[in-house]
């Protein structure tokens, strides 16, 4: 079912005439085609904080086609921008501390609070907001900036750099409503060179559905140079559940980029892969992965075709809702094997036999009902929220061979599964996220795509939500 | 400290033996009736009268272009044909934007290099003034049938007409130099690196009136009287550049109104207008010149082509292609005696030695860490340029290529270098030097 309220013009517009005191969600900017060199072609982003990410962010906005506007008291905050923007043709522009000019608006506000040191620091943040907060267009990013709070030696010190990640959750339920998102990264000592992809993606449209997300910049897995387009060139991708809906969405997003996806669902949905593999020139395995050998089945067929593997997106899964008391043990049985027990032993297979290449990639799909609990989900939660306990102990196993694990934890997703609610519950669910509206497949197929680039060394062990800042699932 | 070169000692060099080219005129003005390849006839054949080079002894004609005359869009080949040359002499036509001409004068070079050729002639021409008004893809689309197909019967007609209305999507469209990606015409691109880049309207303005009062003396001195022909046209004799003001001031080009944004910076003034003119160069190798008894002007020690995202900086090219060119020469930028850049725009121009100037563009841009360098204002552009020269897209790099050449050749200067911008995001450059 379509959501009225985006996409219906008349609804739209009826709505906003008669003043009804119903919140119109925002219309998402969403990116169209591959990974571009400038994903940032013209934006403005204002930037301020006096940490230490000042030289990397100059670097990296600029080559992406920013125009940075810097907020400091003098010419010294320009400084860093100033070689940068001359290579890259985007000469930085001071902007004095304090009240916004008339008129000016920006698309992005990027605060670097590394070396925020006390709680009194804090206000740094709300001096350099406060202003500018009201004249970020519309589906604009907001970044805030910090180092990992468990590295901090001094508990205040902690207590600051915690505080940035709750300022931005709430600062992402304000700004929802006008499409834009807010995320923290935190970034490990000596990883900042790391840092310069996340960014492109999350003040680019990519990130159109992330949002009061907190993301951990480390060291951890060995990586080398990345590209910035054509990110997946020469690179084989293993898609489960790839026949539609999310699946099928990471399933074309990846072939954008260049990578040979293997398409994998079960026989009975032949039809249905064959056309997603035809359609963007990739190949089709039919396996049931619950069967007994299937992981065998699965990285032989990896090994003989393709000599390996470099990115594996565990996508597919199934929900067997039903309250504890009334559930039936296959319906347990079912829910934990494919949700859970598949991804496993496939994974430990792929790696055991060294069919995931050194540098791989693994995706798996989580999910926000799964980790903040949700009745009559028992079953699927304990799949779900296991995959979250999977990926961080399989993640720093695997980071010598350049492996990165992570999940992905979609929220409200418009899909065939959520068609099938009941209307009213739809509803709610839709507008339980700060942009007020459900996602769409793509939005967690550009997660799942960015997670398995070369470039998102940086961050493993992770479950990026997808949600659009829900209410739930923290 | 820049190595000496050594290279072309060990292999057959290209020369080049004398260049000329038509005075440089204003589209829809005296060269009207004169198409690119009538223009061009000219040109050559006032370097074989100039050169008496015996017409036996070429092996082919190089030609640059950029609006190719439609039904016989390969000129070089017309050239030999108009000029009663042996029917031996081949010929190519090449097609590199704006950079066209050098490219044809590098071919050339590289051919005899390769042992391919001994005596070539290259150059470029071009008319706007002769761009064919294409018919929009729709009409031809919808006429085809009739004219071409089956007879027609009255029905067919009546449906040709049908599939013609509105009538103003059928009408022929204005030529317009704008990039097929992008649909941005090139002023926009020029007002866009002028803002990015910082130039103000008064630095392009003033880099303007330079160029004029450069180029004006230069023809009054009667430094190009050995380069210009003159050319027979309909209405009378056109013996010199026509677009030149030497009376220009910087006063009177920042009273002109920008053409491409309200608020912007471009003018016709600081931009190169729409030109009609050809230039051709002879090339020999070496040894064939000295054979047949000719003072060679110069050779080329380097020369590169680089691409840039069109969407980005469009005429950035130069910043990229130069440093090339001078590594291939294992020079740096101080070593060239001249420097010489096409002026497609003044902010094209000061964005390119802004970049070329700057540490930061050349740490990411080129790797290397220190800048390029400044270009001393002395020895750039030290005859004006396509700005008040005006600029036959194909002919502009022979025409580049003559001026630089004769230079080394009476100054005993050493070295110089060549810049060009084109369109597609497209850079050339190239490094002459003096043969003794």
């Amino acid at each position: 079912m379509t959501d009225l309220l985006l996409e219906n013009e008349n609804a739209r517009r009826l709505i906003r005439t008669l003043g009804l005191p119903i919140p119109v969600p925002e219309k998402l900017e969403r990116a169209k085609g591959p990974y571009e060199e400038r994903p940032l072609d013209d934006k403005t982003v204002l930037v301020g904080g006096a940490g230490g990410l000042q030289s990397v962010l100059a670097q990296v906005l600029t080559k992406a086609g920013a125009n940075p506007w810097v907020v400091g008291g003098s010419d010294d905050a320009l400084e860093p921008y100033i070689g940068p923007g001359e290579a890259w043709a985007r000469a930085p522009r001071l902007v004095e501390p304090g009240e916004a000019p008339e008129g000016q608006r920006v698309d992005a506000i990027v605060f670097d609070g590394t070396e925020l040191e006390s709680p009194q620091d804090l206000r740094q943040l709300y001096d350099f907001m406060h202003p500018w907060i009201r004249r970020l267009s519309r589906s604009g990013r907001v970044v805030v900036l910090g180092r990992p709070v468990g590295k901090a030696k001094k508990p205040a010190r902690a207590a600051t750099r915690a505080g940035l990640e709750g300022f931005t959750r709430s600062l992402a339920k304000e700004i929802g409503a006008s499409g834009s998102i807010a995320n923290s990264v935190f970034v490990e000592e000596g990883a900042e060179g790391r840092l310069g992809p996340v960014l492109r993606f999350l003040l680019s449209p990519r990130s159109a559905f992330i949002s009061c997300q907190p993301f951990h910049v480390t060291n951890l897995a060995k990586g080398e140079e990345a590209p910035e387009t054509h990110v997946l060139g020469g690179k084989v991708a293993l898609v489960t559940g790839a026949a539609r809906g999310i699946g099928e969405a990471a399933a074309e997003l990846l072939a954008a980029e260049g990578a040979h996806v293997v398409c994998l669902d079960r026989p009975a949905d032949d039809a249905a892969c064959s056309r997603v593999a035809q359609r963007i020139g990739g190949s089709v395995l039919l396996v049931d992965i619950t069967d007994e050998d299937a992981a065998a089945r699965i990285t032989n067929d990896l090994k003989e075709r393709f000599g390996g593997v470099d990115v594996v997106v565990h996508n597919a899964g199934v929900t067997r809702d039903k309250t504890l008391g009334r559930m039936k043990a296959d319906a347990w049985d079912m829910a934990v094997d494919v949700n859970l027990g598949a991804v496993v032993r496939i994974t430990e297979r792929l790696l055991k036999n060294a069919v995931l290449r050194p540098g791989g990639r693994i995706i798996c799909l989580s999910s926000v009902s799964g980790i903040a609990g949700n009745r009559g989900q028992t079953n699927y939660s304990a799949s779900k929220a296991g995959v979250v306990g999977f990926v961080e102990a399989l993640a720093s196993q695997v980071a010598k061979k350049g492996i990165t694990v992570n999940a992905v934890a979609p929220g409200f997703i418009e899909t065939r599964l959520t068609d099938a609610m009941p209307v009213a519950i739809r509803e709610v669910a839709r507008r339980m996220s700060a942009v007020g509206q459900g996602g769409k497949p793509e939005d967690v197929g550009q997660a799942i795509t960015f997670l398995a680039t070369p470039g998102a060394v940086g961050l493993t062990g992770e479950t990026v939500r997808v949600c659009g800042g829900a209410i739930i699932g923290a | 400290m820049a190595k000496k070169h050594n290279g072309s000692r060990n292999k057959r060099r290209a020369v080049i033996v004398r260049g000329v080219r038509t005075p440089f005129v204003k589209a829809f003005g005296k060269f009207l009736k004169l198409d690119s390849i009538d223009l061009a006839d000219v040109a050559v054949r006032s370097l074989l009268e100039r050169t008496d080079v015996p017409h036996d002894e070429i092996d082919s004609i190089v030609w640059g272009g950029v609006i190719l005359p439609s039904l016989a869009p390969n000129i070089a080949r017309e050239i030999a044909l108009d000029l009663r040359l042996p029917a031996s002499v081949e010929g190519m036509t090449c097609t590199r934007a704006c950079a066209s001409g050098l490219q044809a004068v590098t071919l050339a070079a590289a051919a005899i290099e390769r042992g391919e050729a001994d005596v070539v002639i290259a150059g470029g021409s071009d008319s706007t003034s002769n761009a064919p008004l294409n018919l929009p893809q729709r009409a031809v689309h919808a006429l085809a049938p009739l004219a071409f197909g089956k007879a027609p019967t009255p029905a067919d007609y009546i449906g040709v007409l049908s599939q013609m209305m509105p009538i103003t999507e059928i009408l022929p469209k204005m030529p317009k130099i704008a990039e097929r990606t992008t649909g941005e015409v090139m002023g926009e691109s020029a007002e866009s690196m002028a803002r990015r880049n910082e130039i103000t309207r008064e630095a392009q303005d003033r880099f303007a009136a330079r160029s004029h009062h450069l180029a004006a003396a230069a023809i009054a001195s009667g430094r190009f009287d050995d380069e210009v022909t003159p050319v027979e046209a309909p209405d009378g004799w056109v013996h010199a550049d026509n677009i030149v003001r030497g009376d220009t001031t910087f006063e009177r080009l920042s009273k002109l109104r920008p053409v491409f944004a309200r608020d912007g910076t471009v003018t016709a003034g600081n931009a190169s207008p729409l030109t009609d003119g050809a230039a051709a160069v002879l090339l020999m190798s070496e040894e064939k010149a000295r054979s047949l008894g000719y003072a060679p002007l110069a050779a080329f020690r380097s020369w590169a082509y680089v691409g840039v995202d069109p969407a980005d900086q469009l005429l950035i090219g130069p910043a990229l292609a130069m440093p090339k060119a001078l590594n291939r020469a294992s020079m740096e930028l101080k070593d060239a005696s001249l420097v010489d850049m096409h002026e497609a725009f003044a902010a094209q121009v000061l964005s390119v030695t802004k970049a070329l100037a700057s540490k930061g563009f050349a740490k990411a841009r080129l790797g290397r860490s220190k800048a390029v360098g400044e270009i001393d204002e002395d020895n750039f552009n030290i005859y004006g340029g396509s700005l008040s020269i005006g600029h036959p897209f194909g002919a502009t790099g022979a025409r580049m290529v003559t001026t630089m050449a004769n230079e080394l050749a009476t100054t005993g200067k050493e070295t110089a270098l060549l810049g060009i911008c084109a369109a597609g995001g497209l850079g050339a450059a190239a490094v002459l030097e003096a043969v003794n």
